[in-house]
C-alpha cells in the first residue's frame, strides 16, 4: 500500500469515524429532547438483553430479543460504561467493513481510485451510517467464519450453494491458495490471465457431478460443525428459549404489521386462518426460483452472486425492515469496479427509482402509523411498487455487469512431475 | 487467549479483537428490570398471581377483598377516613398508533387529622383489548422520575394483533405533594400520563376499530400506626359520577375483509412478474466466462 493510498484511505476512515461520532452524540441529544427518538427500538432491545445477561439472567427474558447471545455479550458494557457503547461497536464495524472492502478489491488488483470510491459507497451511504449510529456484526478458516456468521445472522445460509459450486477442485484445492482473477477495466485488452480462466461453464449440473470433492466435504463439515457447536453451546446455556427466539422464529416469521414486504397485508387479512398447501407453496416459489436461477447463472462470479442473492432474498422475504438493506449495501462496493453502469444517468436512475419507491412507501406508512389514517390499501400498493423497483434495479445491474469468475483454473502436476492445465 | 491472539494476529485485527474480548470479560451484577418497580404492595400482582387472564368481574372481587383486608380504620366500628374525588378528566393525546392517555385527578382532603402517613395515589388502568403499554418504555419513564412506582401485568406481548392477545393492566403509584394530616382542607391535583400503543385490530368493513376506555380504579394507599406497628392501608375516595368525564374512545385503522381476494391475487401476481423479470435478465445477459 503506497503512502498516498494509505493517506487517502486513512482520511476516508478518519472522516467517517468523526462523522459517526457526531451522529452518535446527536442521537443522544435527540433521544433526550425530542419526542421521536433517534435510537432504534432494536438497540434498546439489545441493551436490555445485555443488562439481563450481565445480571446472570437469560437475554431471552427480554421480549423480542431474537438474536445470538453473542450480540448481548458484546453489549454488556452498555450497562456499566455508557449506553452508547453498542453504537460505537457497530460504527467501528462499519469502518472495519470499509477496510475489508479496500483490501479485497486491492487483492484483485482494482485501480486505486476505484477502490477508494467503492469504500466511500459503503462508508458514506446514508443507510450505513444512520443504521449503525442508531444502533441498528484457506477453507477451514473460511468455513469456521462462515459457520459463525450463519449462527450470528441466519440469512448467510443462502450463500451455501454458490460457495459449494465455486469450491470446484479445478479452482480451489486443499493446501493451496486459490488464484484470484484480477480486475481489468472495460478499456483494457484481455490479459494473459484470460486464457486460464474457466473454460467450461459453471452450472448446477457440473457442480452436482463433482459434488463430493474433499474441499466441499471439508467446508461443509467445518462450517456445519461450527454452527452446531455454537448452537449446542447456547442451547445448553439458555435451552429452548434460545432455539425458538434466535433460530426457529426467523424460519417461520410472518408479521402482519406493516413493513416493506408485499405479503404484509395478505398476512394481516388472513391472520388466524390456516393457509392451504397451495397458498404456502405459492409464497415459497418466487423466492426459491429466483435464488436457484441466480446461483445457476452467476455462482462463478461469487461477489456478484452474493449481491444479487441478497437483494432478491430481502425483496421477496415475508418481512422487510430497513436494517436488512445493510446486508447487500456492504456487498455493493465489491461489484462496482466490474460494472459498466455510468453514474449519469443510469446509476442515478437506479438510485432514484429505489429510493423513490421507498420514500413513497414511507409516506403511506407515516399516515397509517402516526396520523391514524386507514391507508392499508395504498401502503400495500406501495410495497408492490417497491418490489418491482427492486426487480428492475437487479435487471439493470445484471445487464451492466462484466461478470468475471473469481478464481483461476489451477495447474495440476502429472505423475511425471510435469505441469499441465486441466 | 493464546489461540485467539494467534488468529487475530494472522488476520491483522489483533488489537481490535483483544480490546473487545478483554472488555467483555468484566461482568457487573446489575439489576434494573422489575415488573412491579418500587411498589411494596402491588394489587395487580396479587390478582395475576391467582388469575391468568384479566376480567373485570374477578378483578372487582379481588379489589373488595383487598379493601376489607387493608382497611384504614383504627377500630372495626370506626368510619373510613373521608377522601373525595372531586374531578376526573381523561383525554387521549396524539394521533396514530402511539398516544398518551392523560388522567387529571382532583382530590379533596378533609381538614380533620388522623394517623395516616406517606399517602400516595394508586391508579389501576385496566386496558381494553386492542391497546397495550410497553413495560420497557414505562421502566425508562420510571427511572426518569415520572412515577413513584409502576407495573404492567397481563399480556405484555408487544407484537401480536389483538385477536391473538389478552388484556393487560397498569398500576401506577403517584406521591402526594401535601401531607394528608395537615390541619386545612387540601385540593390536590394530580396528572398522570400513560403512553399506550395500538395493536393491529380485527378486520372491519368500516376500516376502523373503536376501543373504549373504562373508568380507572382510583385508590389512596397510606401507612398507619396499627396495634402491631406501621402497616399499609387502602381508601377508596368517594365521588360524584356526574363530575367525572371519563369517556375516551380510540379509533384504530384496521384491515377490510373485502380486500382479501384482490390483495391475495395481486400480491402473488406481482411476485410472479418480479420473478420473471429477474429470470429473463439472468438468462438473456452475459454470464461469467
Amino acid at each position: 500500500m503506497t503512502a498516498r493510498a494509505m493517506m487517502n484511505l486513512r482520511s476516508i476512515l478518519i472522516g467517517s469515524a468523526v462523522f459517526r461520532l457526531v451522529l452518535i452524540l446527536y442521537g443522544e441529544w435527540q433521544d433526550a429532547h425530542m419526542e421521536v427518538r433517534y435510537t432504534d427500538v432494536d438497540y434498546l432491545v439489545f441493551s436490555d438483553a445485555a443488562s439481563l445477561m450481565a445480571s446472570g439472567s437469560s437475554p431471552y427474558k427480554r421480549t423480542t430479543y431474537r438474536y445470538s447471545p453473542l450480540l448481548a455479550f458484546l453489549l454488556i458494557p452498555n450497562s456499566f460504561l455508557h449506553r452508547a457503547w453498542g453504537k460505537f461497536i457497530f460504527s467501528a464495524s462499519d469502518l472495519l467493513v470499509g477496510y475489508f472492502i479496500y483490501k479485497i478489491l486491492k487483492q484483485r488488483k482494482v485501480a486505486e481510485d476505484l477502490c477508494l470510491y467503492s469504500v466511500m459507497v459503503w462508508l458514506l451511504n446514508p443507510f450505513t451510517f444512520t443504521i449503525g449510529t442508531r444502533g441498528n456484526c484457506q477453507i477451514i478458516q473460511a468455513a469456521v467464519w462462515y459457520g459463525l456468521v450463519v449462527h450470528f445472522r441466519i440469512y448467510p445460509i443462502i450463500y451455501a450453494l454458490p460457495i459449494i459450486v465455486v469450491l470446484d477442485p479445478r479452482y480451489v484445492q486443499l493446501g493451496k491458495k486459490p488464484l484470484l482473477v484480477n480486475w481489468k477495466s472495460n478499456t483494457q485488452k484481455p490479459s494473459s490471465q484470460s486464457s486460464e480462466e474457466a473454460s467450461t461453464r459453471y452450472n448446477l449440473w457440473t457442480a452436482a457431478k463433482s459434488m463430493f470433492s474433499k474441499e466441499r466435504i471439508l467446508f461443509g463439515l467445518v462450517s456445519g460443525g461450527t454452527f452446531f457447536l455454537c448452537t449446542g453451546l447456547f442451547f445448553h446455556l439458555y435451552k429452548w428459549e434460545f432455539l425458538h427466539e434466535a433460530l426457529l422464529y426467523h424460519l417461520t416469521r410472518a408479521d402482519p404489521r406493516h413493513n416493506f414486504s408485499i405479503y404484509f397485508y395478505h398476512i394481516y387479512l388472513q391472520y388466524g386462518h390456516q393457509l392451504s398447501l397451495v397458498e404456502k407453496l405459492i409464497s415459497f416459489l418466487p423466492q426459491s426460483i429466483v435464488q436457484l436461477v441466480l446461483v445457476s447463472s452467476f455462482a462463478q462470479d461469487l461477489p456478484f452472486c452474493f449481491f444479487l442473492q441478497t437483494v432478491a432474498f430481502v425483496a421477496f422475504n415475508k418481512v422487510i425492515t430497513a436494517q436488512y438493506f445493510v446486508w447487500f449495501f456492504c456487498l455493493l462496493p465489491l461489484i462496482l469496479p466490474w460494472s459498466d453502469m455510468k453514474l449519469r444517468w443510469e446509476g442515478l436512475s437506479c438510485v432514484g427509482l429505489w429510493m423513490g419507491a421507498q420514500l413513497h412507501w414511507l409516506l403511506w406508512g407515516y399516515l397509517l402509523e402516526f396520523r391514524g389514517q386507514n391507508v392499508f390499501l395504498q401502503l400495500w400498493m406501495a410495497s408492490l411498487v417497491f418490489l418491482l423497483a427492486n426487480a428492475a434495479v437487479m435487471a439493470v445491474f445484471i445487464r451492466r455487469q462484466r461478470c468475471s469468475p473469481i478464481f483461476l483454473q489451477m495447474k495440476v502436476t502429472d505423475a511425471k512431475g510435469g505441469v499441465k492445465s486441466e | 487467549m493464546r489461540i485467539i491472539g494467534w488468529i487475530c494476529w494472522r488476520w491483522k485485527m489483533g488489537i481490535i479483537w483483544k480490546f473487545f474480548f478483554c472488555c467483555c470479560f468484566i461482568v457487573v451484577t446489575l439489576s434494573i428490570y422489575g415488573d412491579c418497580l418500587s411498589l411494596e404492595d402491588c394489587i395487580l400482582k396479587s390478582y395475576f398471581s391467582k388469575n391468568e387472564v384479566l376480567t373485570d368481574s374477578s378483578f372487582q372481587d379481588l379489589l373488595q377483598d383487598e379493601l376489607s383486608k387493608f382497611s384504614c380504620k383504627l377500630l372495626p366500628g370506626d368510619p373510613n377516613p373521608q377522601l373525595t374525588l372531586s374531578g376526573l378528566e381523561r383525554r387521549l393525546i396524539g394521533e396514530g398508533s402511539h398516544r398518551h392517555l392523560s388522567s387529571t385527578i382532583q382530590l379533596q382532603v378533609p381538614p380533620q387529622s388522623f394517623p395516616l402517613q406517606s399517602c400516595k395515589l394508586v391508579m389501576i388502568e385496566r386496558l381494553p383489548s386492542g391497546v397495550f403499554a410497553d413495560p420497557f418504555e414505562l421502566d425508562h419513564l420510571f427511572h426518569h422520575g415520572a412515577y413513584a412506582g409502576i407495573g404492567v401485568f397481563g399480556d405484555t406481548n408487544l407484537e401480536l394483533p389483538s385477536v391473538s392477545s389478552n388484556r393487560s393492566a397498569v398500576e401506577i403509584h403517584m406521591n402526594f405533594e401535601h401531607s394528608i394530616s395537615s390541619g386545612a382542607m387540601s385540593e390536590l391535583g394530580i396528572r398522570i400520563d400513560l403512553p399506550l400503543h395500538a395493536r393491529y385490530a380485527p378486520l372491519h368493513e368500516s376500516g376502523y376499530s373503536e376501543v373504549a376506555f373504562g373508568t380507572p380504579d382510583l385508590l389512596v394507599s397510606c401507612s398507619m400506626e396499627g396495634s402491631s406497628g406501621m402497616r399499609s392501608c387502602l381508601i377508596v375516595p368517594s365521588h360524584d359520577s356526574n363530575r367525572l368525564r371519563t369517556d375516551v374512545v380510540w379509533k384504530i385503522p384496521c384491515g377490510i375483509m373485502s380486500h382479501t381476494n384482490v390483495v391475495s391475487v395481486v400480491t402473488f401476481a406481482t411476485a410472479f412478474v418480479s420473478t420473471l423479470v429477474i429470470v429473463f435478465a439472468s438468462v438473456l445477459y452475459p454470464k461469467p466466462r
